[in-house]
């Protein structure tokens, strides 16, 4: 691998995703510009930056070496990855939008006028965002290490400055535009050696005999290769976790405001839900081809596989030039998930902890936009603090428990929140409260090294289908047991959560009294 | 937020009262909630397929190297895609002009 190659194209990508956000500065003048970019961007505009957000660390490294040491379970991940759009989609990204709610907090305010459960949320907004930020840092580190040799603090110092600055300086316009982009340039950086690699290899039924040996199992599906225990457990859990944790994600409810109306926003995830299909279609070919070409990774645990593979292929100039293209899609991926997660966390710092204070602090005297600003700054020194000091689980099984912890508090926030009318505000901040803890109690022994074999492995690597439910059973039951505590305005949020937009119906405070500094016309 | 007039809470419980509204949260709900189901019982019956039916699984189609498993593994994103479309498309021609209708009604209870 050649280092000075690689690292022009990484800097190449990291010049872009600057430029680019210097541009968006020009035009994103409103504080409506800055969370949700003013409700103006078209479908397909819209789906690239959403493929481009999500397909994060996890996606372009993870999946592909989680599949060359565990075997054909981890396909899993792929489709678990992309099913909880649909999830998303029919369950809870209509009635979201109608809500006003810019954020989850917004969103349990309003529906359960309680500034406690409020606070549970933003404190769960910025665990969740920190959870799935720490794995892109690992990723970057290991890019850069494998690129160059550099220790892992370099990759990951340079994704927290370029994203806090970028960030910092576009909020969400440029962001979105930053990341149709890079959508596009991860998906040419993985093909294209996929491609030359099948196009220059005359027998690629090579491989898939290959599969027929010594390696047979790694390929059946269930098969324990890789030493995780009670793998049917472990798939049913996974695929609960990334089925409804999509939904909590911080980062990806929030680009569902930026359609102008929902109409739009069917029309984006249709195009989300194909662009996603089409990326996942590599990472599984790079498994295939590591295990014939790299068998020395799968003891390494795997996530290196997408950047070594194509020096490994083609020793030389071609697979020099190979490497740096992957290289560059794998900072893509690095820059605009942590992008999206930053303003997401940004956005709920500023409102919940920081304004009100710096508003005290400085006598009214502030800009809210710097607010923001500070704020973005602190979302990435926490994370960036958690990785100077976690271990390298690997990148996709961190990211799985970031949508564990998703899936076991906001699922049944906004599932029950939505089409449950008893629910009360007590049920809702203990089910906020049991969830949260039951699943962050999970990951942070995994993060920290967790047990080694056996059940409580898997029921610690896998929390979501034991931690889902006890947070939906708790919403319940307590929701039964304190009907007082129902939120007096339930019929009112009903209709508002029921009724499509195009109804003209007040619907309520809306967004928290940060946006009404300056308004704009939401329903363009 | 421009919207600055008193709620109307008669008109909100009005509607929450209405059939055509109860129609419009039924219909949602009868079409959503049962799809959701089904899915999630097709993702999760080829999971258990994979762990039971070995033999079944590892059938090779037509004498290739291309199994049962990998054939209904791509059908996984298939099938995602399928439910998808479907969605949308009764969106558009089921859940829009009922909520045209329900806008009507409410704007002329309002005038």
């Amino acid at each position: 691998m050649s280092p000075a190659l690689s690292l022009s194209a990484i800097g190449l990508v990291v010049a872009a995703t600057i430029g680019i956000g210097l541009f968006g500065l020009r035009i994103s003048r409103t504080t409506s510009d800055f969370y949700v970019a003013s409700r103006a961007i078209t479908p397909r505009w819209n789906a690239s930056a959403i493929s481009g957000e999500y397909l994060s660390a996890a996606s372009f490294l993870g999946v592909a070496g989680l599949v060359l040491v565990n075997g054909a379970d981890m396909l899993w991940f792929s489709v678990g990855y992309t099913v909880g759009y649909l999830m998303l989609l029919v369950l809870v990204a209509a009635p979201l939008r109608r809500s006003g709610a810019y954020t989850l907090p917004d969103f349990a305010e309003t529906r359960f006028e309680s500034a406690a459960v409020r606070r549970i949320c933003a404190g769960l907004v910025v665990g969740i965002g920190t959870l799935y930020l720490l794995p892109q840092l690992h990723g970057a580190g290991l890019a850069v290490q494998t690129v160059t040799g550099a220790p892992p603090q370099v990759g990951a110092m340079i994704v927290a400055v370029i994203v806090v600055i970028n960030v910092a300086a576009g909020g969400m316009r440029s962001i979105t535009f930053v990341q149709a982009f890079q959508y596009w340039l991860k998906l040419t950086a993985l093909a294209t050696p996929i491609f030359v690699i099948l196009l220059a290899w005359h027998q690629p039924t090579g491989v898939l005999d290959s599969l027929h040996g010594a390696a047979a199992e790694w390929a059946e599906p269930l098969s324990r290769a890789g030493g995780r225990a009670h793998p049917l457990y472990a798939t049913y859990s996974l695929l609960m976790a990334l089925c409804f944790g999509t939904m909590g994600l911080p980062h990806v409810l929030v680009r569902f405001y930026t359609n102008p109306d929902g109409r739009a926003a069917r029309r984006t995830t249709v195009v989300v839900l194909a662009l996603l299909g089409l990326f996942y279609l590599f990472p599984p070919m790079y498994a295939v081809l590591g295990r014939t070409f790299a068998p020395d990774l799968v003891g390494a645990g795997g996530d290196t596989v997408v950047l070594e593979l194509p020096g490994r292929v083609f020793p030389g100039t071609a697979g020099d030039l190979l490497g740096a293209l992957v290289a560059a899609g794998a900072f893509a991926a690095f820059l605009s998930t942590s992008s999206g997660l930053t303003v997401a966390i940004a956005g709920v710092i500023d409102q919940d902890l920081l304004r009100s204070r710096l508003h005290r602090w400085t006598g009214g005297d502030y800009v809210a936009v710097n607010s923001f600003r500070i704020a973005a700054l602190l979302a990435m020194v926490v994370p960036y603090l958690a990785f100077t000091v976690t271990g390298a689980l690997s990148l996709a099984d961190t990211v799985g428990l970031a949508f564990a912890l998703a899936a076991s508090t906001f699922c049944p926030l906004l599932v029950l929140g939505i089409w449950w009318r008893r629910m009360s505000t007590t049920g809702a901040a203990a089910g906020l409260v049991v969830g949260g803890i039951a699943a962050s109690a999970a990951a942070l022994v995994n993060v920290t090294g967790g047990p080694h074999g056996g059940w409580p492995r898997a029921l610690v690597g896998q929390p979501a289908a034991w931690t889902m439910p006890l947070a939906f059973l708790t919403v319940i039951v307590v929701s039964k047991l304190t009907p007082d505590k129902i939120p007096a305005g339930t019929a009112r949020s009903m209709v508002r959560l029921h009724t499509p937009e195009a109804v003209d119906v007040d619907r309520g405070p809306g967004p928290a009294t940060a946006h009404r500094a300056l308004p704009t016309a939401r329903r363009s | 937020m421009s919207d600055t007039r008193d709620p109307d809470l008669t008109t909100y419980r009005d509607v929450q009262l209405s059939p055509d509204f109860t129609e419009l949260r039924r219909r949602f709900r009868r079409f959503v909630f049962p799809m959701t189901a089904l899915f999630l019982v097709w993702y999760f019956v080829y999971v258990l397929l994979a762990d039971y039916a070995h033999g079944f699984m590892s059938h090779k189609i037509g004498g290739s190297n291309i199994t049962v498993a990998l054939i209904f593994g791509l059908l996984q994103f298939v099938s995602t895609f399928a439910i998808t479309l479907i969605y949308v498309r009764w969106a558009d021609r089921k859940l829009d002009p009922d909520a045209a209708k329900l806008r009507h009604q409410i704007e002329g209870a309002q005038q």
